[in-house]
């Protein structure tokens, strides 16, 4: 409830605003013979919740993850993960020409395959 | 999605004291049971979703809707954790703006139903415009605030490309109050948000600019600390003013007021006011106020206009002088000259002389009645061994304790601008690194220069051509030729003992008599009692040594009188034998038998004349010339010419060549110890060899002085009065002088002229027939062939 002591002008506040409104998933990219695959790590993220974007060789990934387990006798002693909005762009250096997008998501992991074809 | 849902009821988490903003990051502290209890229903959503509210009055509970503002922001809390049992601590982000529509419940905790309220999406110039200076003046604020701030800060302010997320980060960094902060999230659009965000910065920005110039004033605090002490000063004279004058002050004032008196100068008035006004801005405790203090005093006290009249009275004038002076006829004349002059040409410049002659002559005590004779203040100062120039000419101000130089000194003592100055001693002046007196004394006493003579540490032009210079010298030998020609040269030689006694008479008894308490009737001298004075007790040429003998002679008689015999006393020579002891001068010393090889010469020095004897003697087996006795080259030389000349006429001057063939000559001149100089000895050795080649003695009561040539020419030599009457005081009645030299006996007394014999000389053949008797038929037969 109360706002710790600032200075007139905080560049606390402010380096801390800079930081990313949204969350930002991890991501491991793999490159394949007919493609790529992008691994990403998220955890508690219904299938549903994800949407996949595709422009050029940018690929964009957001979402939000919903907190799906709640049980009426329990209340946080704390609380780390992100339940939030998340975002996360990837940049692929090529030029996908004809490129075919299939998503898998499994074990907290949400994988995009991307074929040339 | 949530930000899709127009309406929601969620939990409300009120904060006392500040305000959240969507987009932007806020750690907060929970405590309040309803507020943990609000957070953990939060908590127990999907979304974790809450409403930040503020409360209207810190300190006051949320009961109702009224308690809190109707604007608020619904956040996604991120993180939380618990410190401890009664404390959450977390971290919420903005998400959007919210208007609350109603308070569903307040216990546990607040719930609220609120619809999100964007703002409406404008892009107009103007909200542009307005967007380029908020960047701008956040920069410069930023700025100001810290220099040194990292350059992520500026790229993320320029990065803000919505202009509402520009504004919420700037409010997030300034600490604005509660009510501005509400106020900005209230606004209705992007411009007005902009407008206002801009209004808060330029106020931070001047408060900035202000604490800036804050701090540099207290860094300009120091150098300003001297001024203020001036003005104290200042004030401190006026309240001095007021009641009771500051000393200090009044000093100035009476100096000023002095100045002003004087009739100065102007290029003076000028320098003066300049100084006197530097002097008042001068704290008394500055090095320099007593430097310029001193200065203006001395100014003050130069005697830029006052004149002393002269007394133009010739008549009272040679009275005057004298009175005070015996004799000395051809000074006093010149003296009374110059008042004619004068009487007649007021403007005619001071004439510069210089007085020449043995010590004791009364040179100083001419300068001090000539001052009396005109009605000048007189002032006298000796420049014996003086060897710095600038004592002469001062030093400049710059110098600690710089001094004003001897000169103006001596004009400021006198009073007067046309004093009579006597520089003593002017052939003693030393020379050495420092500078040379002479030459500064050149300038002194040169009359087409001293009228703007500038005094180094005067600074000032002084007029010096009305002063009456009068320096004195016992020999100008040593004084620089462009000095002596600035100069009328008087000379003083030495008194006869005629004139002694009539000095004695006249002024050294009476003096004498008075300093020793005595009453003039009671002591007499007789005219007898004083010759024998001069010629046993004394040998000089003034009347020093004189003088202090009549003294103890005096005294003698004042202590008798104290012992109460005080009948008065006439003086006998017999009665001054007992007085003053055995006779220091005999008369005896004239020697009576001369062998051959030895003349009588005489000789000049600075006190007088003396008599000298030249003693010639052969050297059997050795060869060639030897002299001794202290010979200057000048005597050498001329003792050479001399043998050369004998030799050369050895057969005219009857001489057996086979005397000087088989031995060499010695010539000495005693007394060894005194050096000695000049041609004038030049005749008296030509005597003493042709007397010893001869065998034939030479006169002894016979003097000789004369320059000889190799030809055997006599010449005319200089201090012929000094040397005759050294003569006569050693009992020598005769004396050969070169013909030249006729003319300088009428400076003789004539009681020394009627009493010696003089022979004139044109040739050495003339001064031998004199001299050596002995010698008379050779040199006959000479002068026939």
């Amino acid at each position: 409830m109360e706002k710790p002591k600032q200075s007139s002008v905080s560049l606390f506040a402010a380096t801390r605003a800079a930081a990313e409104t949204h969350w930002r998933p991890s991501v491991d990219i793999y490159r394949t013979r007919h493609g790529w695959m992008l691994k990403f790590d998220l955890a508690g993220v219904r299938a549903e919740d994800v949407a996949v974007e595709v422009r050029g060789c940018r690929i964009t990934v957001s979402g939000v993850r919903r907190d799906w387990l709640i049980e009426d006798d329990a209340s946080y002693y704390s609380m780390e993960i992100a339940y939030s909005r998340f975002e996360r762009t990837v940049e692929l250096p090529c030029q996908l020409a004809h490129p075919r997008v299939t998503l898998e998501a499994r074990d907290g992991l949400f994988i995009v395959r991307i074929t040339e074809a | 999605m949530a930000e899709t849902e127009n309406v929601q009821i969620l939990p409300v988490l009120p904060l006392k004291n500040s305000v959240l903003f969507p987009h932007l990051l806020m750690p907060l502290s929970v405590g309040r049971p309803a507020s943990r209890a609000a957070v953990e229903a939060a908590l127990a959503t999907e979304e974790k979703e809450i409403v930040i509210v503020a409360q209207r009055d810190p300190n006051k509970d949320v009961q109702s809707a009224d308690d809190i503002y109707t604007i608020a922001t619904k956040a996604v809390i991120k993180k939380m954790a618990r410190p401890n049992e009664n404390q959450m601590e977390l971290i919420v982000l903005g998400v959007e703006r919210v208007v609350l529509l109603r308070l569903e419940q307040t216990e546990p905790y607040a719930r609220a139903r609120v619809r999100s309220l964007p703002l409406p999406d404008e892009k107009t110039p103007e909200v542009e415009a307005l967007h380029r200076a908020l960047v701008e003046l956040a920069m410069r604020v930023l700025q100001l605030a810290q220099p040194n701030a990292p350059v992520e800060v500026t790229q993320l302010l320029a990065s803000a490309d919505d202009p509402l997320r520009l504004v919420y980060l700037l409010a997030s960094m300034m600490s604005l109050e509660l009510s501005k902060e509400q106020e900005l999230l209230e606004t209705q659009s992007r411009g007005d948000a902009l407008r206002l965000m801009h209004g808060y910065l330029s106020n931070e920005y001047q408060v900035l600019e202000l604490r800036n110039r804050i701090n540099s004033q207290a860094q300009t605090e120091m150098s300003k600390q001297q001024r203020e002490y001036l003005l104290r000063q200042q004030l401190h004279a006026i309240q001095q003013e007021l009641g009771e004058k500051d000393p200090q002050q009044a000093e100035i004032e009476l100096l000023r007021e002095r100045l002003q008196k004087l009739e100065l100068p102007e290029e003076v008035r000028k320098e003066v006011d300049r100084e006197l006004s530097r002097l008042e801005r001068l704290p008394p405790g500055a090095p320099d106020y007593q430097v310029i203090r001193t200065y203006l005093d001395f100014v003050v006290e130069m005697p830029w206009n006052t004149f002393t009249e002269d007394n133009l009275d010739i008549g009272r004038a040679r009275q005057i002088l004298d009175q005070d002076h015996f004799d000395l006829k051809d000074v006093k004349e010149r003296i009374l000259e110059q008042l004619g002059v004068l009487k007649l040409n007021p403007e005619a410049k001071a004439p510069i002389l210089c007085f020449v002659g043995p010590p004791g002559v009364g040179k100083t005590s001419l300068g001090q009645s000539i001052a009396r004779a005109l009605g000048r203040k007189f002032e006298r100062m000796s420049l014996g061994g003086m060897h710095d120039e600038a004592e002469l000419r001062g030093h400049r101000r710059t110098y600690i304790g710089a001094m004003p130089g001897r000169i103006v000194q001596g004009i400021r003592r006198a009073g007067s601008r046309n004093p009579l100055l006597m520089l003593d001693e002017v052939d003693k002046l030393g020379r050495d690194f420092r500078g040379d007196p002479a030459a500064a004394l050149l300038e002194i006493l040169d009359p087409e220069q001293n009228k703007n003579f500038r005094d180094n540490y005067l600074d000032l032009p002084f007029d010096l051509s009305k002063v009456f210079f009068i320096t004195t010298a016992n020999t100008l030998d040593t004084v620089p030729g462009p000095l002596i020609d600035r100069m009328e040269i008087l000379r003083l030689p030495g008194y006869s003992e005629e004139e002694k006694t009539e000095i004695a008479k006249r002024y050294l008894v009476p003096r004498q008599v008075k300093q020793a308490g005595l009453k003039p009737e009671e002591v007499a001298f007789e005219d007898d009692a004083l010759r024998y004075i001069i010629a046993r007790y004394t040998r000089e040429a003034g009347v020093r040594q004189l003088e202090r003998t009549i003294g103890r002679v005096v005294r003698k008689i004042a202590l008798r009188h104290a012992e109460g015999k005080i009948e008065p006393v006439t003086l006998h020579p017999g009665e001054l034998a007992d007085m003053l002891g055995p006779e220091i001068f005999s008369q005896d010393e004239l020697r009576k038998e001369q062998p051959p090889g030895v003349a009588t010469g005489l000789a000049w020095t600075e006190a007088g004349g003396e008599v000298l004897y030249i003693e010639a003697s052969l050297l059997p087996g050795g060869k060639g010339l030897t002299i001794t006795g202290q010979i200057g080259e000048v005597m050498q030389e001329s003792a050479r010419a001399a043998q050369s000349f004998v030799w050369s006429h050895a057969e005219e001057l009857g001489i057996d060549p086979a005397v000087f063939r088989d031995a060499g000559l010695h010539i000495h001149v005693p007394a060894g110890a005194v050096p000695k100089d000049g041609p004038s000895a030049g005749i008296t050795m030509a005597t003493a060899m042709a007397s010893l080649y001869t065998r034939t003695p030479v006169r002894s009561d016979t003097a000789m002085t004369g320059e000889i040539t190799l030809t055997g020419l006599v010449l005319p030599i200089g201090g012929v009065k000094e040397k005759l009457l050294a003569a006569r005081r050693a009992g020598i009645r005769r004396a050969i002088l070169p013909k030249g030299n006729e003319k300088d006996l009428r400076e003789l007394p004539d009681s020394v002229r009627g009493d010696m014999e003089f022979v004139f000389a044109g040739r050495i053949e003339e001064v031998l027939r004199a001299a050596v008797p002995g010698m008379a038929e050779n040199l006959q037969t000479v002068k026939a062939g």
